[in-house]
């Protein structure tokens, strides 16, 4: 079990509101992700649920109980830093029996429980080596099995791969997905990476200044963003925004066109410019447009056998049906 | 003259420098144990000048070790450093984390805390001595005194008259006294010195890692679990430095000494060695030899122990 209940919760320090009141529910089981600028408040989100922070007012519930004033370790929430902070002195063996010991259970079934863990973790070689001696994805690995043997009712990840290099990221976003489908727990995983949040959510909160700009399914908030925040942020390389005479024509603000869904030919299209800088990353080329007339620079993604040089004129033609359009407040339009 | 050679040839005058300045001493009072050198002699006065046709062997050495005071004064210097670092260690690792939280005032309480180290040590002794123990004049005496008549004024109350005439009058301790004047001087240099280990574990708290903090409480470590397991060793290299640097600067303690009882059954090794000086360069010498000896045994095994305890 581990459904999580938060309504009307509010976060001030001192004079500033960081959390404006906020309702979410995360589901049994649900592997949820928060997203947002850096400063928006995830971790501050994430504390509170963990009851490392105060909230200002609202409640909290896990499980249909109300924790808001339960104190942390009684919560039956594990939690893992961006820091790992991992215990320095103690051996990597000891680090995740720690919640056990504090907990009182049997050196036995400690022993065991961190045996299954290390196993899963693939850190048996490392159990009696300090935390200072290992790498940083073995350290991250530590961490996570200390929060494993705890059994716990949701698993709470702050920013958990970003101090590791971009291989080892990937390595460890499948290890983490993979222990969410075998252990079906409820997480919540704070990140600012797309490709972490698009690949292992069931659900992203996309969050700005502590308020919720849309909960939805991965898919969801690609395919219909429901404001121009989401649609900016969700998506790389970003959406291209267009606004004036292009946009009235098809009654919007603003027009929003991912670079994935606009066409490129060296003859005809709806729309002129000039590539000012192209990016081959070998799979896609990312073409960098201006004198479109329509905004600064549209982005274009198109295959990677394509090449352009600087200055080349090309032809853009949009893909009508994945064109998004927005009100003058920003909303979108269905 | 290749590119090492220049930067040896400018440390050359600070290394000569320091080893001039640690070697000339310390081979000058070995030389010294091993000659007879006095100050005075009317008998001999061939002693008085440092000369190698002096020599006596390890004369020196066996008359140190069959003094009376020799044995007593090793005893001492142990008891006294040893007390006062385990009484510094744990007021001061006490107070560092409780200035720690943060409350109103907390920079004036840390400045109060920290002035004792500022006072002479001379000074200390003296206040503490004849204004807070003194069993007469000083605090002691009037705590002793006060209490005294309280109990006395109880003694006629009603319904509880009885019991406390069972009591018996208290009587001031008398520091200067040959058993308690070490206690006396453990008692003033720990007030002293509290503040540097404090001063030294307070910089140590600052630099502690709070999301560790935040885990354990996850965890589920109240907050002694959190000490024992976190903080504790997290200070222990710290405490290896409070404990270093106040075991070197404790065993030559000699104004304390000097003023609580002139020594009087309360001699340590740099008391004595001065009590030797004031004739016999050649036993003083031996006796600063030993003290050598000595601090270098206390720094191994404390060390050792602190190492072991808390890194678990
Ligand atoms: N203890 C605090 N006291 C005062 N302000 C705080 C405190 N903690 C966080 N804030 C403020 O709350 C806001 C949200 O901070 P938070 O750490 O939740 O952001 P975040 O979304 O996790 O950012 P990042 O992606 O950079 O980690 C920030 O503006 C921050 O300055
Ligand atoms: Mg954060």
């Amino acid at each position: 079990m581990g459904r999580i209940l938060l309504e009307n919760v509010t976060k001030s320090f001192g004079d500033a509101q960081v959390i404006p009141p906020l309702d979410l529910v995360i589901d049994d089981g649900e592997f949820t992700v928060f997203v947002g600028p850096s400063g928006c408040g995830k971790s501050t989100l994430l504390r509170l649920i963990a009851g490392l922070e105060e909230t200002s007012s609202g409640t909290i519930t896990i499980d249909g109980l109300d924790v808001t004033q339960v104190p942390p370790s009684k919560r039956g929430l594990a939690m893992v830093f961006q820091s790992y902070a991992l215990y320095p002195h103690m051996t990597v063996r000891k680090n995740i029996a720690f919640p056990m010991r504090m907990a009182g259970l049997s050196q036995a079934e400690q022993d065991k429980r961190v045996m299954t863990a290390a196993k899963s973790l693939n850190l048996v070689d490392y159990l009696d080596r300090k935390p200072g001696q290992l790498s940083g994805g073995q350290r991250q690995r530590v961490a996570i099995g200390r929060a494993i043997v705890r059994d716990p009712t949701a698993f709470l990840f702050d920013e958990p791969l970003s101090n590791l290099d971009a291989a080892l990221r990937v390595g460890m976003r499948l290890e983490i997905s993979e222990m969410h489908k075998r252990m079906q727990t409820t997480m919540i995983y704070v990140t600012h990476d797309q490709v972490e949040a698009m690949t292992m959510a069931d659900k992203i909160v996309v969050l700005q200044a502590g308020v919720i700009e849309q909960v939805g399914s991965p898919l969801e908030l690609y395919r219909s963003p429901c404001n121009l925040f989401v649609a900016g942020f969700i998506g790389s390389p970003k959406m291209n925004f267009i606004t004036g005479t292009e946009a009235a024509n098809r009654h919007a603000h603003t027009l929003g066109v991912r670079p994935e869904h606009i066409a490129v030919s060296t003859q005809t299209g709806a729309w002129t410019g000039r590539v000012s800088v192209s990016e081959h990353l070998g799979s896609d080329t990312f073409l960098h447009v201006h004198e479109t007339g329509l905004a600064d620079t549209l982005t274009v993604r198109t295959n990677g056998e394509i090449s352009f040089k600087h200055g080349d004129i090309i032809h853009l033609t949009p893909r009508e049906e994945m064109v998004h359009r927005f009100d003058a407040a920003g909303l979108r339009i269905s | 003259m290749s590119n090492r050679t220049l930067p040896r040839l400018l440390q050359t005058p600070a290394v000569l420098l320091l080893l001039i300045w640690m070697l000339i001493p310390l081979s000058m009072t070995l030389y010294f144990s091993f000659i007879r050198y006095v100050l005075n002699s009317l008998r001999r006065p061939e002693w008085t000048k440092p000369s190698i046709s002096n020599w006596r062997g390890f004369g020196n050495y066996e008359f140190v070790l069959n003094n009376k005071d020799f044995i007593l004064a090793i005893q001492n210097s142990l008891l006294i450093v040893c007390s006062i670092l385990f009484f510094t260690v744990i007021f001061g690792i006490l107070i560092a984390v409780l200035i720690n939280k943060s409350f109103p005032g907390r920079g004036v309480v840390r400045v109060l805390l920290i002035s004792p180290f500022f006072v002479m040590p001379a000074v200390n002794a003296v206040l503490w001595i004849n204004m807070i123990l003194d069993p007469v004049l000083g605090l002691q005496g009037l705590a002793v005194g006060g209490l005294n008549d309280a109990i006395e004024g109880l003694r006629n109350a009603p319904l509880v008259g009885g019991f406390f005439s069972l009591w018996p009058d208290f009587a001031p301790i008398s520091f200067r006294a040959t058993q308690t004047s070490a206690i006396a001087v453990i008692i003033m240099v720990t007030w002293q010195w509290t503040p540097f280990a404090v001063l030294i574990f307070m910089t140590s708290l600052q630099s502690e890692d709070q999301q560790q903090k935040e885990a354990a409480i996850l965890d589920g470590a109240g907050a002694w679990s959190q000490f024992r397991f976190l903080t504790l060793p997290h200070l222990s290299r710290p405490i290896a430095i409070v404990v270093m640097i106040q075991a070197i600067f404790h065993l030559s303690l000699y104004a304390e000494i000097e003023i609580v009882s002139r020594g009087n059954g309360n001699k340590n090794l740099p008391y004595l060695i001065g009590e030797f000086a004031n004739n016999n360069i050649g036993a003083a010498s031996a006796t600063g030899i030993f003290a050598v000896i000595l601090a270098n045994i206390v720094a191994f095994f404390l060390l050792r122990m602190i190492g072991k305890t808390l890194m678990e």
